[in-house]
């Protein structure tokens, strides 16, 4: 868990509005996809032990949020996505399969740890995880031979697209920004500027 | 790709029948008519007007046959299902995203997911070389698809603006404009009146008033996720339960793996695919391959036999090239007052002002902007993938969700051979060759670029906004297979016809020679019907023969 600033009170426009709220109005395969998210998440498929702390950590500085139940949430995303066989829709050529890119990624992060701040991934304070995730998105690490297998940047991205995809399907976070999330079988009849129907959020103080 | 879906389909359609196996087919122990490769917009086109006219026909789809009411979901991550996600190997300076960004999987295709944005390609689109130098000219004109144009906007009630300013066809279409628009299509016009660019309406695939009893559009705003309540027109529930209706086989779940040549390797007899590990074949009289942009050349180049050692219809050694995506850049600016792009039909205004050359701007051909609302995943991800931008940042901007409106860029993309699909080295689950697809901005394109991001931000900062951000993306696909009179310089003919073999036909969005400045759903389907009434013309006339060589020319 992080220290430091804390990463949950961010700023919300729409205090107090919860998505939720409405849920007994959205059709029943949506409401079962999201309730899913609430958890509890069954048994995980693909990360190790390891793996699964790794990603915890990352994932708090990716979406910049501590909140253990959504954190938990990304990482079971990420665990199922990368399990799961279906495909990759696109990967750049000499970027190893995902699977590899994960598990090898992780491991590399370790040496390039060891070799800046002299301990494992899982070791450094918040600080220095920060920095060396900011230093692999540019490519920057610390150099060892496995970035020539596992690209940092690739690393970095797989990880970086799955965690914010997870986060902004999380209905709390749905709720913070106001959005108004699933929309069947209702219909919206207001949707021009300044409307909003009586079950929206409202801007704190409006 | 075979289906993993948790919820069970079946595989076997044809009127009155449904099987979750291959036991009880239809024609499955026949040669039909026509043999179709994929269930998207062009090959649901294909076979509904071919088994309306009393041809027997089969379609292979890959995906499953989606059920919108259980199936589809108001969710954009669980609805990235709805896409194409087999691995594909991308390259280039600047590698394609594949996926929902330009393709679908499962009967309908990618008008399951695509945002019903409906444009008629320009006069100029078909003539670049002539008019512009640039490119190749189609052996087809604007007019030559003009009817094909009419009939589908009818044949699904295209609603669309009193008058389309730009073009050759101003309207009326079927169904009257959508009415009220969203507050992001608000804003894009207001910014463009101010400037004194034209905008309108957009023309779209989405019901304005009741057809088929199908509802008006309800304005959730979930194209992309698959319409729930049927407002918004696909092939999956329209011309694939026409094609049942009028007798077509719909095989779902269903890899077809190689295409099927005669000893001499002077036809196709036929297709060969997989169903839940088992290997099948499908006999046919001709086999049209309507399998998009990188799996038709994909089939066609894993066909290769020893008559046919670079693949099928690959004399010209032109399959797989020339392929051009839309640059997709996407223009947000921050406004003061709550716009909530998520409501709405995504693109309800639009603006073809810049479509047409102009060499004052330092480019030739143009583009359409798309007022284009978005969802949170949709924004984050691409802002995280596209723009860098995560942690802090990030969430920042995304507590401003409500207060962005965004303007798309569509923009034509100039052909290069070097754009191309290939075989790559590694295999899929089916032991072939994944497609490798490179692709690579050209310098026209990039000016384009900069010229539509600086007129977008002018336009919503004309309307109040603060230019925030651009996320570079592209969309759509065409080429690979082009059309053209010459079979050394092209693929098929100008009636879908593959050069090297007559009763092999290549229809969908690969046939392309431009790309146009638009979204080209509705050019893909004008051709699917252009092809499907050749096809009704000549099949009545026996098996089909290459052209004579004095006709090849005309068109």
């Amino acid at each position: 868990m992080m220290t430091g600033e804390n990463m949950s009170t961010v700023n919300s426009h729409y205090a107090g509005y919860n998505v939720l709220n409405r849920m007994d109005e959205w059709d029943s395969h949506t409401k079962e996809i999201v309730r899913r998210r609430l958890g509890p998440f069954p048994e995980r498929q693909f990360l190790s032990e390891r793996e699964w702390a790794y990603l915890s950590i990352i994932a708090e500085h990716i979406v910049y949020d501590n909140r253990a139940d959504i954190i938990e949430w990304i990482v079971h995303h990420c665990d199922r996505k990368f399990a799961d066989e279906t495909g990759e829709g696109e990967r750049k050529k000499g970027i190893p399969p995902e699977k590899i890119l994960i598990r090898e990624g992780l491991k590399a992060l370790d040496h390039a740890a060891r070799l800046s701040y002299g301990c494992d991934f899982g070791g450094l304070d918040v600080e220095q995880q920060f920095q060396l995730l900011a230093d692999l998105q540019q490519g920057k690490a610390a150099y060892i031979p496995q970035w020539s297998l596992v690209p940092q940047k690739a690393l970095f991205n797989k990880l970086a697209s799955e965690m914010v995809s997870a986060y902004y399907s999380h209905p709390a976070v749905w709720s913070e920004i106001g959005y108004g999330g699933p929309m069947y079988p209702q219909i919206y009849v207001r949707i021009e500027e300044g409307l909003v129907e009586p079950w929206e959020a409202r801007r704190n103080g409006k | 790709m075979e289906n993993r879906d948790f919820v069970k389909h079946n595989c076997d359609h044809y009127s009155d029948h449904r099987y979750d196996h291959m036991n009880k087919r239809k024609f499955g122990s026949k040669e039909v008519d026509v043999c179709i490769v994929g269930a998207g917009a062009a090959g649901s086109v294909v076979a509904c007007e071919l088994s309306r006219a009393g041809l027997e026909v089969v379609v292979i789809e890959a995906g499953p046959f989606w059920n919108p009411q259980t199936d589809f979901a108001s969710d954009e991550l669980a609805m990235q299902k709805l896409a194409w996600n087999d691995t594909r190997i991308v390259a280039g300076s600047d590698p394609l995203s594949m996926g929902h960004n330009n393709s679908g999987r499962g009967a309908g295709g990618g008008t399951v997911h695509f945002t019903g944005v409906f444009y008629r390609f320009h006069e100029s689109d078909f003539r670049t070389k002539t008019l512009d130098g640039v490119g190749e000219d189609w052996p087809i004109t604007y007019k030559d698809l003009e009817p094909y144009y009419s009939k589908i906007e009818q044949d699904i009630r295209v609603s669309g603006p009193r008058v389309f300013p730009w073009g050759t066809f101003h309207g009326p279409y079927p169904y009257p404009e959508r009415e009220p628009v969203s507050a992001n299509a608000q804003v894009f016009r207001r910014g463009c009146e101010a400037l004194g660019i034209r905008s309108t309406v957009a023309p779209l695939a989405i019901l304005s008033a009741p057809f088929d009893g199908r509802p008006p559009c309800t304005n959730r705003g979930f194209c992309n996720q698959g319409c729930m309540p049927n407002a918004k027109y696909s092939a999956l529930i329209h011309h694939i339960p026409r094609a049942i209706g009028y007798g077509a086989e719909i095989l779902t779940d269903s890899m077809v793996t190689r295409v099927l040549t005669d000893r001499n390797g002077e036809r196709v007899t036929g297709v060969e695919f997989v169903h839940d590990g088992q290997t099948y074949h499908q006999e046919a009289r001709v086999v049209v391959i309507s399998a998009f942009v990188v799996e038709t050349p994909r089939l066609l180049l894993n066909s290769a036999t020893s008559r046919h050692p670079g693949g099928l219809a690959n004399c010209s050694g032109l399959v797989g090239k020339y392929i051009m995506p839309h640059t997709g850049h996407d223009i947000y600016a921050r406004f003061d007052d709550e716009i909530r792009f998520y409501k709405g039909t995504p693109v309800l205004a639009v603006s073809q002002e810049f479509y047409e050359t102009d060499l004052k701007r330092g480019f030739v051909r143009g583009y359409t902007f798309n007022a284009h609302g978005s969802r949170p995943v949709t924004m984050a991800k691409t802002l995280a993938s596209g723009a860098g931008i995560w942690g802090k940042q990030l969430r920042e901007i995304m507590t401003d969700f409500n207060f962005y409106a965004r303007v798309t860029l569509v923009g034509e993309v100039l052909a290069s051979p070097d754009n191309r699909v290939t075989l790559a080295d590694e295999k899929d689950e089916y032991g072939l060759p994944r497609a490798l697809v490179t692709f690579s901005y050209g310098e026209n394109d990039n000016r384009m670029i900069a010229h539509g991001v600086a007129r977008a931000n002018e336009i919503l900062e004309a309307a109040g906004g603060r230019p925030a951000f651009v996320v570079p993306d592209t969309a759509h696909l065409h080429g690979g297979c082009r059309m053209g009179s010459d079979p050394q310089k092209s693929v098929v003919n100008r009636f879908c016809q593959s050069h090297d073999i007559p009763n092999l036909y290549i229809c969908d969005a690969s046939v392309f020679v431009t790309s146009g400045g638009a979204n080209p759903t509705e050019t893909v389907m004008a051709i699917a019907a252009r092809t499907a009434a050749h096809l009704i013309d000549i099949m009545s006339k026996g098996r089909p023969q290459r052209e004579p060589a004095s006709a090849a020319g005309r068109s």
